[in-house]
């Protein structure tokens, strides 16, 4: 087994190294680029394959791969294959060799630097979401969770000279980044509540899911996960951002927004549904929202025009079934679920592609008549239009059949007649929306008169109607294949659900009579919505479900801007007096803090007034006498020149006291910020007195007396006793300074050894202020200019 | 106050002397009062005593900022040594030698540390005189 689990890593880290070599090589090779696409995702197809045969030969044994990445945060770098795992990954880089594929012949030549950007965010996206479908760690997982919503942001904003395309990126990367936030809270809760991050070990023991279940962050953690999951895979009410997310080239919106992206968020409750399912809101919450959205999503893609419009609100709906069959506790037809959307949604979102690459358009009421002009693609879409209607032979159909069968014989719904009948009404009514959906797409874009803007089209290249050739096989194939026994077995053995035993066939039975008789409602409501399409597009104008998101997210944006600058304008209001009232208040309240959490007194302060040489207090009265000068003074110069004789009697107490390393240090100091003031005031404007009101006055005297009185205590109590309770202190650090740093100058040992990270900290800050000072002269100077 | 054949003259002497004194000061910081800080400020104020007397124009054509920068680099380098020999960051080596004339010698990488000080107090010291006095010309 022990090459086995190599492979692990290899599959989800081979891509990454691959996209940052094409990153480099980008800018030489340009389209071709498109080749390290297809390779590197061949490559993890052929290795999840490999895996999956074997672990199928070989008893069953899940290859596990682990390294300990932080292991003092209990974070491992844990990689396990099991089957509903590999069956993502395989999904995952066998749509990618068809979207590399067909990128080849899509992307148009731009310059060679962006196509090369391109291919290395998709190659990037492709192994974060093969990171995803064989992570075990909790924290892995959001790691690549949160590349999938990165790489997404490049991807969707593609042509970024669009407004529409940055703003549907930015929408796209704040609703996911921010769902992906609160699934890492989620996270953390498992986590603290269970002490291990690892997802196999979580579904697996009992003690652990009944450690988790009893622990009071149980709700909270269920909740954050559920936002991670909704806001990925696009559920009411954050579903607004997946149609702006259409605005992307049409490989990635295939990629992304109909095979595996957005599929990441019914993985993710896949794989939490071992772990939570006991919890009475798991079944409540994943119905009413997988429900709400399949309705809606069906609903609103047959209101839509645009053509990735429609086939994104259907993917939504899709995406919400899922969600639903996880809620009804019946993971054991999440594969076939998963898989059949991506075959036909993938094909069609092609075929979409293939539409808009040669007539300019996406709008279906300026399309019409392609049959002639492109028949391959017209079977194409055909084939896996039906495939979406859910009519027999085609995938779909069993698709549909399965959700029917469950919906009957559903354990949790059983119970609940009245619900069960609801349940089965919507889904039927959406499936008959989406079945309407996918006749107006057949009929509106390839049948009746040839529209003017399908006049002078040219068949497709072959890099673009092979992808979607190969999706289209697959989709007849299964459906006629599920006849066999063996498709069935290899569909339950993929799905998340370890004995599943899902029963579909081509040819029904008597005991499969109900979901055939649902079926054929499905197809007579769906051909009378689609017969009364003007009506229903009529009524759907006058009744729109939910189309405030989006408003409402723009609301919350503005309302965080709003906030932002009313704070900006009233804390930074461009007063040097305020920013240092401000910033010397905030240390006046720190150190009373310090002081009384200390409970320092006068009592433990160990000098005297008494003990002062008379020399050093004569300086203390020069020095006061110089600072009431800097105040009083009529003149910048004037000053200036008190300023700098302050500095001097300062250096001159370090005479008294004996400390010839200040003294220096002071003295330099002091000669050096002459120079600066001098070289400020030959600049500045007169000196003018500021005409205060009395009140602001006194305001600003309280704050200065303030702080002088906090320093000087603060000061005074530095010495008292508690801060000595070390009293060999400065003895420690001086025999230390010879004998273990090899310097008898203690106070530059301290700043060079003993306390070097200090030191590191200070001269950065050093080296950043002078940055700044550079850079904020310089491009004032170059303003003016 | 570029034109004063005074200045000139004193800096001329007097900004060798400074460098010097500074270096001096530097090598002694650690048995001595002095070390990188205090030796950077003194070298920055020879630089202003250059400035004032020979004005501001050749100097500005120097990225002084580089300087402080170059330092920063060789502080972290001390710093990250030890750290990929194994031992703890900031750990510093003592070399003792007792050699013939100078007798014995203390060689720290300590030292190599405080260059880069020495260099950041100068390079951002030398960069605020230099953009500061290019205001408003």
């Amino acid at each position: 087994m022990s090459d086995l689990e190599h492979v692990l890593p290899a599959i989800v880290f081979l891509p990454f190294v691959v996209a940052i070599f094409t990153l480099l090589v980008g800018r030489l090779i340009g389209r071709q680029a498109g080749w390290l696409m297809v390779l590197s995702s061949v490559t993890a197809f052929a290795g999840s394959l490999w895996l999956f045969i074997h672990q199928q030969v070989h008893d069953r044994v899940v290859p596990v791969f682990t390294f300990a990445w932080l292991p003092d945060l209990n974070i491992h770098l844990n990689l396990r294959a099991d089957p509903f795992g590999l069956f993502f990954a395989m999904l995952i880089a066998g749509i990618g060799v068809l979207v590399g594929i067909y990128s080849l012949g899509y992307i148009p030549r731009l310059a060679t630097g962006r196509i090369g950007r391109y291919y290395a965010a998709l190659i990037g996206f492709m192994g974060s979401m093969l990171g995803i479908a064989l992570a075990d760690d909790l924290f892995l997982l959001f790691v690549f969770w949160e590349v999938t919503s990165i790489t997404s942001f490049l991807l969707i904003g593609f042509w970024y000279e669009q407004d529409k395309a940055r703003k549907g990126a930015l929408t796209a990367l704040q609703i996911t980044a921010l769902g992906g936030l609160a699934m890492m809270a989620g996270f953390v809760l498992v986590g603290e509540a269970t002490g291990t991050y690892q997802i196999s070990m979580l579904a697996s023991q009992e003690v652990l899911r009944q450690q988790l279940a009893d622990s009071p962050l149980f709700m909270p953690a269920l909740l954050l996960v559920f936002v991670g999951a909704f806001t990925k895979s696009a559920q009411v009410p954050f579903h607004f951002w997946l149609p702006n997310a259409m605005v992307a080239p049409t490989p990635v919106s295939t990629y992304l927004h109909a095979a595996t992206m957005v599929k990441a968020g019914v993985f993710l409750i896949g794989r939490m549904l071992p772990i939570f399912n006991q919890s009475a809101c798991w079944s409540p919450i994943l119905i009413t929202v997988g429900l709400l959205t399949f309705f809606v999503g069906a609903y609103q893609a047959f209101r839509e025009n645009d053509l990735k419009g429609m086939l994104a609100r259907t993917t939504i709906s899709t995406l919400g079934l899922v969600m639903m069959i996880y809620g009804l506790n019946a993971a054991s037809q999440d594969a076939l679920q998963i898989f059949n959307h991506a075959a036909y949604k993938g094909a069609l979102f092609l075929v979409v592609g293939i539409v808009e690459h040669a007539t300019h358009t996406r709008d279906i009421r300026n399309l019409g008549g392609l049959r002639k002009k492109m028949p391959t693609v017209f079977v194409l879409c055909l084939l896996s239009g039906l495939s979406m209607a859910g009519l027999p032979p085609f995938f779909g159909f069993i698709a549909k059949e399965a959700l029917y069968a469950e919906l009957l014989h559903n354990v949790f719904l059983h119970n609940r007649p009245f619900l069960q009948w609801f349940v089965i009404g919507t889904c039927v009514l959406a499936n008959a929306f989406i079945f309407a959906v996918s006749f107006r797409l057949i009929f509106g874009v390839f049948l009746g008169p040839l529209s003017d803007k399908a006049q002078d089209v040219h068949p497709p290249c072959a890099f673009l109607w092979i992808p979607p050739a190969i999706l289209a096989v697959v989709t007849v194939a299964v459906g006629i294949s599920s006849a066999w026994p063996s498709t069935q077995n290899l569909m339950n053995m993929l799905s998340s659900e370890v004995h599943a035993e899902v029963h579909v066939s081509l040819f029904p039975s008597v005991d499969h009579l109900g979901p055939l008789i649902l079926s054929c409602c499905t197809i007579g409501i769906g051909i009378l919505i689609f017969k009364a399409r003007g009506v229903v597009g009529q009524a759907q104008r006058q009744f729109d479900l939910l189309p405030a998101m989006q408003t409402v997210w723009d609301g919350f944006l503005n309302g965080v801007t709003w906030f932002a600058e009313c704070f900006v304008h009233h804390w930074q209001n461009g007063s040097m007096r305020w920013y240092f009232s401000a910033i010397l208040l905030f240390f006046v309240g720190l150190s009373i803090l310090a002081i009384s959490y200390f409970r320092l007194s006068f009592d433990l302060v160990p000098i005297s007034l008494s003990q002062m040489p008379w020399s050093g207090l004569s300086l203390c009265v020069l020095l006061v006498i110089t600072v009431v000068t800097v105040v009083v003074a009529q003149t910048r110069l004037g000053a200036a020149i008190a300023l700098t004789a302050t500095g001097f009697l300062v250096a001159l107490i370090f005479v008294v006291y004996r400390s010839p390393d200040i003294l220096l240090t002071q003295i330099l100091i002091e000669s050096v910020s002459t120079i600066f003031i001098l070289l400020i005031l030959f600049y500045m404007p007169s000196f003018k007195k500021d005409r205060l009101r009395p009140a602001q006055k006194m305001l600003n005297l309280g704050i200065s007396c303030a702080v002088g009185v906090t320093m000087f205590i603060f000061v005074l109590f530095a010495t008292s006793l508690p801060f000595r309770e070390t009293e060999n202190l400065a003895g420690e650090y001086l025999s230390r300074a010879f004998h273990g740093a090899g310097g008898q100058n203690a106070v530059n040992v301290i700043i060079v050894d003993f306390r070097a990270v200090d030191t590191m900290g200070e001269i950065t800050v050093l080296v950043v202020v002078g940055l700044c000072i550079f850079g904020l002269l310089r491009t004032r100077r170059r303003m003016q200019l | 106050m570029n034109n004063s054949p005074i200045l000139r003259t004193v800096v001329r002497v007097a900004v060798p002397i400074t460098i010097i004194v500074s270096l001096r000061i530097f090598f002694q910081g650690h048995s001595q009062p002095g070390g990188g800080f205090i030796a950077g400020v003194l070298v920055a104020a020879a630089g202003a005593m250059y400035l004032l007397g020979f004005g501001i124009e050749r100097a500005a054509r120097w990225a002084w900022w580089k300087i402080s920068v170059i330092g920063l680099l060789v502080s972290v380098f001390t710093g990250t040594v030890p750290l990929l020999l194994g031992r703890s960051f900031m750990d510093h080596a003592v070399w003792q030698r007792h050699l013939p004339v100078m007798g014995d010698i203390h060689l720290s990488s300590a030292i190599l540390f405080d260059v880069g000080v020495y260099l950041i107090v100068f390079g951002t010291l030398m960069t605020i005189f230099v953009e500061l006095g290019q205001e408003g010309r």
